[in-house]
């Protein structure tokens, strides 16, 4: 019987003298995968101009429908993004979205992007609903050039636009 | 015509002879890819994308009958190049190859060709998820391009065509539909070509740009996101909208419309197929000037006056203080002492519970639904009487039929009438036009005629007598009374006294009259013009359908333009004082918005009820009467005028938020759905109504004694004043009291079916019949000729009313006024000019809101030059009644003796001047400085 009970406590043993797998969270955080599916986020280019473009293929491809776009239209005034059209409005709610990283897929010019924040906790189910001013980096902190089906919506008119009648 | 028999893809079947080739290969259930063909226009195979393999038989010269192989079988005589489906009709034998790899080639090449110019654009592009170009390079088109997109050709954009219509020429793959649906549809040829080659666009003709009512169409039926509208521009993705059926209530036509909503906000309008209404295509009217809707001045709450301010109040508390006042005024001043007046914009469920509450609850006759105006013209009972018989559909009707337009401007009143006459034309129909000054639907009549303003009447009779000489009575299938005194009537007027009278040659006069007889069916429209030559017009030009008998039968009677979405069932309900539902006369009349104003004055009346009208806006005199009034309710949308005046105002619901039914003026009841939840506490107008009768219940007021009923003629109107007729008093059942437990709409609706005349069987669940199957909404193939452009009607087509003639229940009077000869004792008529941008509330916060133009009056260069008058000087119309300054506008499409002004602008009213419809006025103009 001690035999068995010793037997038992060997496993005990050898695991009080090994390192625990436990992360003291919140002190220290467990490093994500380079591929982990976190709190989104809407990029810019690196001239500080909006990726996204306000075109809903996100919102269409969510299949939590979890986000919502309301566009407006681009001015020469107010310039937000490349093109005609941006996004006025962008709310994700982090309560419905499952992470699939659809929205990803469906964008059309890497403006979202699941990032590898994960810490999402909120004492109101409101507070869920995360706006296009949390979700948007810094200006400063855009990457890339406009590819150019974007770019080149800004080039100047190949044939004369308006022609004498 | 005869079918023909093809074969296409190895199917054979029977086509109808002179069918093109896409739409026979439709029939079949074969699609053919196009874009520039549109089935409600002629092909102009400028896409080639319908390029598709086409034999005949070989014919044996000598005999001309097909040649036989050895098999036995025509010999087929391929064609040696492709050829366009939609520019090649089907003959006897035809062979049609659309699937086989020169065809698949040309129409990849095709579509890589229009390729090469697009921009590719769609994740921004307002047409992407509903576009016949991404659809068909899904199904038809190469997977790749060979195109370098460094290469694209760029265009500035968007170009504004106009207000309402913006053109992105790197997407316009030049199809021609817009300009081809302006010229030949709409007839307003305002788009077109110009330049050649890569610099190939469209543009605007006109000044101002894109001067069109049917603008919007082109957006509907463009394949590319070239056409978009200012509305719905970067509004929302087509896929998240809800498509609501609801029914127009801007015009009579009663357009059937989708109501696209994300969640709980209107997005865009588009049209919803009903071929006995609006085919496919909707006004600019009705598809920008919904914005109403959600506009922020809209009413959220009841208000209440307290200590000269109107406060917020609970719908309790609001209802109850109606009831009690109302009740007071019941009690202590009659039931006599209450008006109520509502909107011919309500549904006929409002419109017939706003009178039963006031017959049954007060016993007050005094109902009317319009302002009250001096300008206001007789209710058109005739439009009813003798309307266009059960089964009328305009898109059947084609040779053999004839319209007479007469004193209407269908473009400004009912915009819609313009497409459709115009498709009825195209199929063979005549079109007769007669009317004092030019319209632009006079464009396409086959005849056009002007009277002297003024002499409408006299043009009518000389018609008349022209018909009368010609078949005397024997076409008259109709009960009646009063032919001798209309023999005698027509005696006195020979046609060329009649035509010295109106100016138009009598050999004209008769021809028309002719044309008429010879019609198979016919139809007269009339519209504000006519009307306001006194209710004669009406009278007599039902007396003309039912001379020639085109009366009673499908695709004849009479269609009159009323004001308002629903005016038509306004009178059907009896919001008149002078008529219960269904044309009963009173013998007792209650008094009509026009004495209500003087009666409020004096006194005599004390409450008076306002259900989605504003005269405060246009009557100086209604002001001053209401602000004399002891208490006035106003139901309403937006805080008016009128209602600023009141001492409660109540949230209605609008027509996007409730359930209702509605008569068009070709007597169709179209059912309308609730598009959006409730804007703030907003009501639906019955239930409004509802409530203040159930609070008038509880503080127990008899209901009063309907003892007139007994005394009421089953006489129609249109033979008051003159012949007695079969003037037999009939007793009319009295009903029980009404419980008012109403609990949804369609209760009300089931009601009107049981008690008015006419509505019988028009249910909301018959009202919800699709037709035929197969008919209506989308058949196979017919995705790609209106994909995005329209939605289908599943949701009923209405039901249209007989008119009450056919019933041969009541008798027609064929006794006419006499012709009075007017007084000319000043140098100008002053009619007023209906137009489709005025100043209509519903119109607030569209942006058909630019386009209503500042008050004017419009004179005609004669009279100009006369009074030494230029465009622009400031005039002053003097008439008996008063004064009027108003800025002046010299054109040419007024005749010498008339001063036009437009009706119902904001801001402004020609109150002050007019005597009647029709006012006689002096012109000087005012030197300043």
């Amino acid at each position: 019987m001690i035999g068995q009970l010793l037997k038992g406590l060997r496993t005990t043993f050898g695991y009080i003298f090994t390192q625990p797998v436990t992360v003291q969270y919140p002190e220290v955080k467990r490093p994500v995968r380079e591929r982990f599916r976190g709190r989104h986020e809407l990029k810019r280019f690196a001239d500080g101009k909006e990726r996204c473009i306000g075109c809903s293929l996100c919102a269409a491809a969510c299949p939590a429908d979890a986000i919502l776009v309301v566009p407006a239209e681009n001015t020469p005034d107010h310039q937000v993004s490349y093109g005609e059209r941006y996004a006025a409005t962008y709310e994700i709610n982090m309560l419905r979205c499952i992470f699939c990283g659809y929205c990803e897929d469906a964008c059309p010019t890497n403006a979202i992007v699941l990032e590898h924040q994960y810490e999402l906790s909120f004492y109101d189910r409101r507070d869920s609903i995360y706006t296009k001013e949390m979700l948007l980096v810094p200006e400063d902190q855009g990457h890339g050039d406009a590819p150019p089906i974007l770019s080149q919506l800004e080039r100047r008119p190949s044939p004369p636009a308006q022609i004498d009648l | 015509m005869a079918d023909v028999t093809i074969t296409v893809n190895g199917v054979t079947f029977r086509v109808p002879a002179g069918t093109n080739v896409v739409d026979a290969a439709r029939i079949g259930g074969i699609s053919i890819p196009v874009f520039c063909y549109h089935p409600r226009m002629k092909p102009v195979g400028m896409c080639r994308m319908c390029l598709v393999q086409v034999g005949t038989p070989r014919l044996d010269p000598a005999t001309r009958q097909p040649m036989l192989g050895e098999d036995g079988r025509p010999v087929i005589a391929m064609m040696p190049k492709l050829q366009t489906g939609c520019t090649t009709p089907v003959s006897e034998g035809m062979v049609i190859n659309t699937e086989s790899d020169e065809v698949q080639f040309a129409q990849k090449g095709v579509l890589e060709f229009l390729l090469t110019s697009h921009p590719l654009d769609c994740p921004v592009c307002d047409k992407g998820g509903e576009c016949p170009l991404q659809n068909l390079t899904m199904a038809w088109g190469p997977g790749n391009s060979r195109f370098d997109y460094n290469d694209k050709v760029h265009f500035e954009k968007p170009v504004h065509l106009g207000d309402l219509i913006l053109l992105d020429r790197e997407r316009c793959i030049l199809c021609s539909r817009c300009v081809r649906f302006q010229d030949e549809l709409a007839d307003d040829p305002v788009l077109g070509f110009d330049n050649r080659g890569r610099n190939w666009m469209i543009i605007s003709k006109s000044d101002p740009p894109f001067d069109s009512k049917f603008s919007g169409n082109t957006t509907d039926i463009c394949p590319v996101g070239a056409l978009t509208s200012a509305d719905f521009r970067f509004k929302a993705r087509v896929w998240e909208l809800s498509s609501k059926p609801v029914v127009c209530t801007l015009c009579p036509v009663g357009c059937n419309l989708s109501l696209d909503m994300r969640y709980d906000q209107l997005m865009r309008v588009m049209p919803r197929e009903n071929g006995a209404v609006n085919d496919i295509w909707i006004c600019d009217k009705g598809r920008f000037g919904h914005r109403f809707i959600e506009h922020e001045s809209r009413l959220t709450t009841p208000l209440i006056r307290k200590g000269g301010h109107l406060v917020e109040a609970s719908w309790d508390e609001a209802l109850a203080l109606v009831a009690e006042k109302l009740a007071a005024v019941q009690s202590s001043r009659g039931g006599s002492a209450i008006a109520g007046l509502a909107s011919p914009r309500l549904s006929n469920e409002d419109l017939y519970l706003f009178q039963k509450l006031f017959r049954e609850y007060f016993g007050s006759h005094n109902l009317d639904h319009t302002l009250g105006s001096a300008a206001d013209v007789d209710y058109d009972e005739h439009g009813a009487l003798m309307g266009v018989g059960k089964g009328t559909n305009l898109m059947e009707m084609g040779a053999g039929s004839l319209v007479l337009v007469i004193g209407a401007d269908p473009e400004e009143e009912a915009p819609l009438y313009v497409l459709r006459l115009r498709a009825m034309l195209e199929r063979g129909a005549k079109l007769v036009v007669a009317n004092m000054r030019p319209t632009k639907l006079e464009r396409s009549a086959t005849t056009r005629l002007y009277y002297q303003p003024g002499s409408e009447l006299a043009f009518v009779r000389g018609l008349l007598r022209a018909v009368f000489d010609r078949v005397g009575h024997e076409r008259l299938h109709l009960k009646h009374s009063g032919l001798e005194q209309l023999r005698k009537t027509l005696s006195d007027l020979s046609v060329e006294q009649a035509a010295e009278l109106c100016g138009v040659p009598a050999e004209t006069i008769r021809a028309v009259a002719q044309a008429l007889l010879e019609a198979k069916q016919g139809l007269i429209m009339y519209g504000a013009e006519a009307r306001s030559a006194g209710p004669g017009m009406s009278e007599s030009l039902a007396v003309l359908a039912a001379l020639t008998g085109k009366v009673g039968k499908p695709g004849s009677g009479l269609i009159a333009l009323l004001p308002g979405g629903n005016s038509r069932g306004a009178l059907d309900m009896g919001v008149r004082p002078d008529a219960r539902a269904g044309y009963a006369v009173l013998s007792q009349r209650g008094l009509g918005a026009r004495e209500v104003w003087p009666a409020l004055r004096e006194g005599r009346v004390k409450a008076v009820w306002i259900a989605g009208l504003d005269p405060a806006a246009q009557l100086p005199a209604a002001r001053a009467a209401l602000e004399a009034a002891d208490f006035v309710v106003v139901q309403e949308l937006f805080l008016t005028e009128t209602a600023k005046l009141a001492d409660v105002v109540l949230p209605a619901a609008s027509v996007a938020e409730r359930e209702g039914t509605y008569t068009n003026a070709e007597l169709r009841v179209q059912r309308s759905r609730q598009a959006r939840q409730a804007h703030g506490e907003a009501r639906p107008d019955w239930q409004i109504i509802q409530g203040v009768a159930q609070h008038l219940s509880e503080l127990s007021v008899p209901v009063a004694v309907p003892t007139q009923r007994v005394e009421e003629s089953s006489q129609p109107v249109g033979g008051k004043g003159k012949s007695k007729g079969p003037g037999k008093t009939t007793a009319v059942t009295v009903a029980e009291p009404s419980t008012w437990d109403y609990l949804t709409p369609s209760e009300i609706a089931a009601e009107i079916a049981e008690r008015v005349p006419g509505y019988a069987g028009i249910t909301y669940s018959a009202l919800a019949a699709t037709g035929q199957g197969g008919d209506w909404g989308r058949q196979t193939n017919e995705a790609i000729f209106y994909d995005g452009t329209n939605y289908e009607n599943s949701e009923g087509i209405g039901i249209q009313l007989p008119n009450l003639i056919e019933g041969q229940k009541t008798a027609v009077s064929l006794g006419l006024r006499p012709l009075s000869k007017p007084a000319h004792e000043r140098s100008l008529l002053l009619v007023s000019q209906s137009l489709a941008y005025d100043g209509d509330l519903l119109l607030r916060g569209s942006l058909l809101e630019r386009q209503i133009p500042q008050p004017y009056v419009a004179l005609s260069q004669t009279d100009a030059d006369k009074l030494n008058i230029k465009p622009g000087d400031t005039v002053r119309l003097d008439s008996a009644a008063g004064e009027l300054t108003l800025s002046a506008r010299v054109v040419d499409d007024v005749p010498a003796g008339v001063a036009l002004i437009p009706s119902n602008l904001p801001n402004f009213s020609a109150a002050a001047v007019q005597t009647g419809p029709r006012t006689r006025v002096n012109l000087v103009k005012v030197v300043t400085g």
